[in-house]
């Protein structure tokens, strides 16, 4: 009986478990076999080199600096974006007349396309008299900023742009997490004389621990393979100063057509995102028990 | 202590319109830009439009083929849609209720698929594509939109799925119904905000999907709308006020969507995605 | 809950009935297909992958749609942006475009085995060998139109501030430090791509380095690796780095992409652009009133000045594709020059065809005499590596923001060439 119920149940399984095999699993895995061999476009023979492309990748600057602007991007992209997100989804799920109009217009730039997301903010952040942004703070008599011309600065100008585009989804995790608390232990926490701040520290931000979680560990893995955004708005550049990790690893494997060593830090890549998300994960349990 | 109680909202709810109408700013440029001439985008590119001129859009619609592109897109966010949802959702009763060591071990290889850059994965992937006959179709982007997100649906439901009362399926299963027959009539019905939570977040993805397009669907009248937008930028791009209304259309049905459903997004992912 | 599965199963209904609507159409389609059945059966698809848009190549492909009718040609145009992804991951799955755009000689592609020898091809001949680009003596890509990029300039704001085109590069720069007094802004650039100032470096390189005796065969030893631009290129570079500590080029325009900047000429708030021909007709749209004319990038000493271009872009046939022989009846009929000309017609340059004349028009006559004398080249097209301009450009960016030094982007140069070299022996 049992068995047969197991059966039924890896049979259930199994239509997933083969797209997963087929399309995703094995073009995976068969990249990062590769990670061992000299693979490249530029000829046909491949050969196994052992752990030299590995070796090289700590030698490669840009492949250092794509990893340190993910890990820039991904670590600011969380915590603002969360944070953010928590007090807005509290204030819109009080009774306000225009909570509905003001939901809508938070959530609405999460619905565009990224391609169009940057190729929008490109202009808005135009260093040119007619951007817009510039020609606003020109006109309350702050200078004009080389938002995405200044290698110091254009990494923070693209984070800005997914602030804005990705708060507003957050806030409605966090919204519907609200909506499912039930509004009894707000007013027990009023009788009890508890203020706003006392309640949102002592009653609502432990009770939406299960969507900060999922908030926290999506951004966060979603921000360490960030790319279409920089693709879209920066190229990587001025120079190398937005390269991401995803950025570099495309470039080594297309535009240098060396696959193999893209490959390897694909591998390496994908090893230091399960151990960031694990360690995560382990982070927010404690946080959830105590 | 009445009067406290109704002033707070109204401050609060001033400083959120505030902070809306920041937000809403750059939407609000890209549709103000479509309205006017090169000129008047270039002399003041937030203030309203002299003259509304609309030909910027007729012009637009034709130029991408719209109707055609918009059906395509269309077709691979539905079907995809489809497979992503039902397929995860029977392997993810699976995994929570099985208690063999292989279903645990195959769950851990799909949830790996999380942290996996899978742009690197595009060669193989293009010639299994190609070995299938499946170039050039709809159903390549169909079928790597359902695998590719196997892995986040199957996490998003096994949290839905474990906190189900397990009476419910234990009563039907000394009716005579099996495994299977109990998760089609009684768990998937109760599966219906998760599904609902994940429809949300995954059509986002397939709406707006670039590379899967633009590697697999070659030819143009197999093109979605992206596709067509992107056709007009870059090096050798022309003019882009005539480019803005093709961003606008490009954007226009997924943002008139959540409009409408707006407060059932809410709910649904209420209902749903929160349980974990 | 109820009401938001209503909501969803009703849009559901509603999009089953509109696939249901959409598959009649396809339908009906057929259908109509179904009379002309026994001619589509035989037509031949032929995909030819470029990165110069449908547009500027549209009387080409209509051309050759009326010669060959039986000849499905779907056109694919992919950015250069993503164009070597996309080519080069379709190339390695085998599944690559029957013909393809690509500048140089196509070594990449030859030694990696996915294109055509079209070395004794009965059309090669037809075109001058200057156009033909070979690689170990090979031709494998046939030339299109010539490609070439000078500076744009503005003739009725350069006529108000009373000054003509530059013969020397001191001249330039005094033209420049001019329009800035008068207000005007002298240069755009959209140097967020790192294409426009590698390409204005390579100007100051033509005139004084390439132009030497000594260095005529530099491309070729690069290119086998027993020169380097380091040691070299330093001097000329480091002069050409005037141009930035004078203020012609800023850092703001790191921040401005190629079309705000073909805006900000068009509209003549800016007095000169570097580009080529293709963007003419974008000016012409933008404004209708612009006068314009184009000019070479002047050397030291009194000259033509040089034009940054070559051969350009060039035709591959891929080795795998199914109906090679269509692929080379195309490569066929674009050497004649009926095709020739239909190529000039969207996009100016010379033709490599034997026997083809082009009447130059106005907007080129102060670069007349740099034709003349065959001062067009471009250094990088010659290298048969993959885009290692790239990274040089990439290494000029960050010698503008400070963050690198000549020297610097061009150690950055021979490191990428020599990790090229290495990957490229043995095939």
């Amino acid at each position: 009986m049992i068995r047969k119920r197991e059966f039924a149940f890896l049979l259930l399984i199994v239509p997933a478990l083969l797209f997963y095999l087929i399309f995703y699993l094995y073009p995976v895995v068969s990249t990062f076999a590769h990670s061992f061999t000299d693979w490249s476009l530029l000829k046909r023979s491949v050969h196994f080199i052992g752990l030299e492309n590995y070796k090289q990748l700590f030698h490669d600057d840009v492949v250092l600096t794509g990893i340190k602007n993910s890990i820039i991007y991904a670590v600011i992209m969380t915590i603002v974006q969360n944070a953010l997100a928590v007090p807005l989804a509290v204030a819109l799920d009080k009774n306000l007349r225009s909570k509905n109009l003001l939901r809508m217009v938070f959530f609405a730039p999460a619905v565009l396309s990224p391609l169009v997301v940057g190729f929008l903010w490109s202009y808005i952040m135009s260093s040119l008299d007619y951007g817009p942004l510039n020609q606003m703070l020109t006109q309350i008599g702050l200078g004009s900023v080389n938002w995405l011309g200044e290698p110091k600065l254009a990494l923070y100008s693209v984070i800005l742009t997914q602030v804005w585009q990705w708060t507003g989804w957050a806030m409605v995790i966090y919204l519907a997490n609200l909506q499912g608390i039930s509004k009894e232990l707000f007013e027990a926490a009023h009788i009890d004389g508890a203020n706003g701040w006392k309640t949102f520290w002592n009653i609502t931000l432990p009770l939406l621990v299960p969507s900060i979680t999922i908030n926290t560990v999506l951004s966060m893995i979603g921000g360490l393979k960030v790319f279409d955004i920089i693709f879209s708005m920066t190229s990587g550049g001025p120079g190398h100063a937005t390269e991401s990790i995803v950025t570099v690893l495309l470039q080594r494997a297309f535009t240098d057509s060396q696959l193999g060593y893209a490959s390897a830090l694909g591998v390496l890549f994908s090893l230091f995102v399960m151990v960031v998300t694990f360690l995560q994960l382990r982070l927010m349990k404690r946080w959830e028990v105590s | 202590m009445a009067a406290k109680k109704d002033k707070t909202p109204y401050m609060l709810e001033l400083c959120l319109i505030i902070i809306a109408v920041i937000v809403a700013l750059p939407i609000y440029y890209l549709l103000v830009t479509t309205l006017k001439t090169p000129e008047e985008a270039v002399a003041s590119p937030l203030g309203l439009p002299h003259h509304w001129t609309f030909g910027n859009y007729a012009e637009a619609w034709n130029m991408m083929r719209y109707p055609k592109v918009f059906m395509n897109n269309f077709i691979i966010t539905f079907f995809s849609l489809i497979g992503c949802t039902l397929l995860p959702c029977m392997a993810a009763y699976g995994f929570a209720r099985s208690r063999n060591w292989l279903s645990k071990l195959l769950f851990l290889a799909i949830i790996a698929g999380l942290v996996v850059p899978f742009q690197i994965a595009l060669i193989p992937l293009y010639k299994l594509i190609s070995t299938l006959h499946l170039m050039n179709t709809l159903w390549a982007v169909i079928v790597v939109n359902i695998s590719v997100t196997i892995p986040f649906n199957v996490f998003l439901f096994i949290n839905f799925v474990k906190s189900l009362p397990l009476e419910v399926e234990e009563s039907a299963s000394i009716d005579g119904a099996g495994v299977i027959g109990s998760f089609f009539r009684i768990v998937l019905p109760l599966m219906q905000p998760v599904i609902a939570s994940a429809a949300i977040l995954n059509s986002l993805t397939f709406w707006n999907d670039f590379m899967g397009p633009l590697l697999f669907l070659q030819t143009r009248d197999k093109a979605v709308i992206l596709q067509e937008v992107y056709r007009n930028i870059g090096q050798f791009s022309t003019n882009w006020t005539a480019f803005f209304p093709m961003m606008v259309l490009g954007v226009a049905p997924l943002l008139i969507f959540y409009i409408i459903m707006q407060k059932y997004i809410i709910k649904g992912i209420a209902a749903g995605s929160v349980k974990g | 809950m109820k009401k938001v599965f209503t909501v969803i199963a009703s849009l559901f209904l509603l999009s089953s009935l509109m696939l249901a609507g959409c598959g009649k159409t396809d339908e009906a389609g057929s259908k109509e297909n179904a009379s002309g059945a026994a001619q589509s059966e035989k037509k031949v698809k032929i995909r030819i992958m470029g990165y110069n848009k449908e547009e500027t190549r549209k009387s080409y492909l209509d051309y050759l749609k009326e010669k060959l009718p039986n000849v499905d040609i779907e056109f694919q145009f992919v950015d250069l942006k993503s164009f070597e992804n996309m080519l080069r991951t379709q190339l390695a799955a085998g599944e690559g475009p029957d013909i393809f755009e690509t500048s140089g000689s196509g070594a990449v592609y030859a030694n990696a085995g996915y294109v055509e020898d079209l070395t004794d091809a009965s059309f090669t001949s037809k075109y001058n060998d200057t156009g033909l680009m070979r690689y170990q003596g090979k031709v494998y890509t046939i030339p299109l139109q010539s490609w070439f990029e000078g500076i744009w300039y503005n003739k009725d704001i350069f006529e108000k501030q009373g000054l003509t085109p530059p013969k020397t590069w001191d001249e330039w720069m005094t033209i420049h430090e001019k329009l800035r007094q008068a207000g005007v802004k002298p240069q755009a650039m959209g140097a967020k791509s790192w294409e426009p100032m590698m390409k204005q470096s390579m100007g100051m390189l033509l005139n004084e380095f390439y132009t030497k005796p000594e260095n005529k065969d530099f491309d070729a030893a690069f290119s086998e690796g027993t020169k380097k631009v380091s040691g070299n290129w330093n001097e000329v570079v480091s002069k050409w780095t005037e141009t930035i500590q004078k203020g012609n080029i800023t850092k703001d325009m790191l921040g401005i992409d190629y079309d705000q900047a073909q805006d900000e000429f068009a509209t003549g708030k800016a007095a000169m652009w570097e580009s080529g021909p293709w963007a003419a007709e974008a000016l012409k749209q933008k404004n209708p009133n612009l006068n314009m004319g184009m000019f070479p990038i002047p050397g030291l000493t009194e000259g033509t000045g040089w034009l940054i271009g070559g051969p350009g872009s060039a035709f591959a046939v891929n080795k795998q594709s199914k109906h090679k022989d269509v692929a080379m009846q195309i490569l066929e009929l674009t050497a004649t020059p009926e095709a020739q000309q239909a190529l000039i017609k969207d996009n100016f340059g010379s033709s490599f065809l034997k026997g083809v004349d082009v009447q130059l028009p106005p907007e080129y006559e102060d670069s007349a005499a740099a034709f003349k004398e065959g001062h067009v080249y471009a250094p990088w097209i010659t290298w048969p590596f993959g885009a290692i301009a790239e990274d040089y450009g990439k290494s000029l960016q960050e010698v503008l923001t400070g963050a690198k030094s000549v020297d610097d982007a061009l150690k950055v140069l021979d490191d990428k060439a020599e990790q090229q070299r290495k990957s490229l022996k043995g095939n």
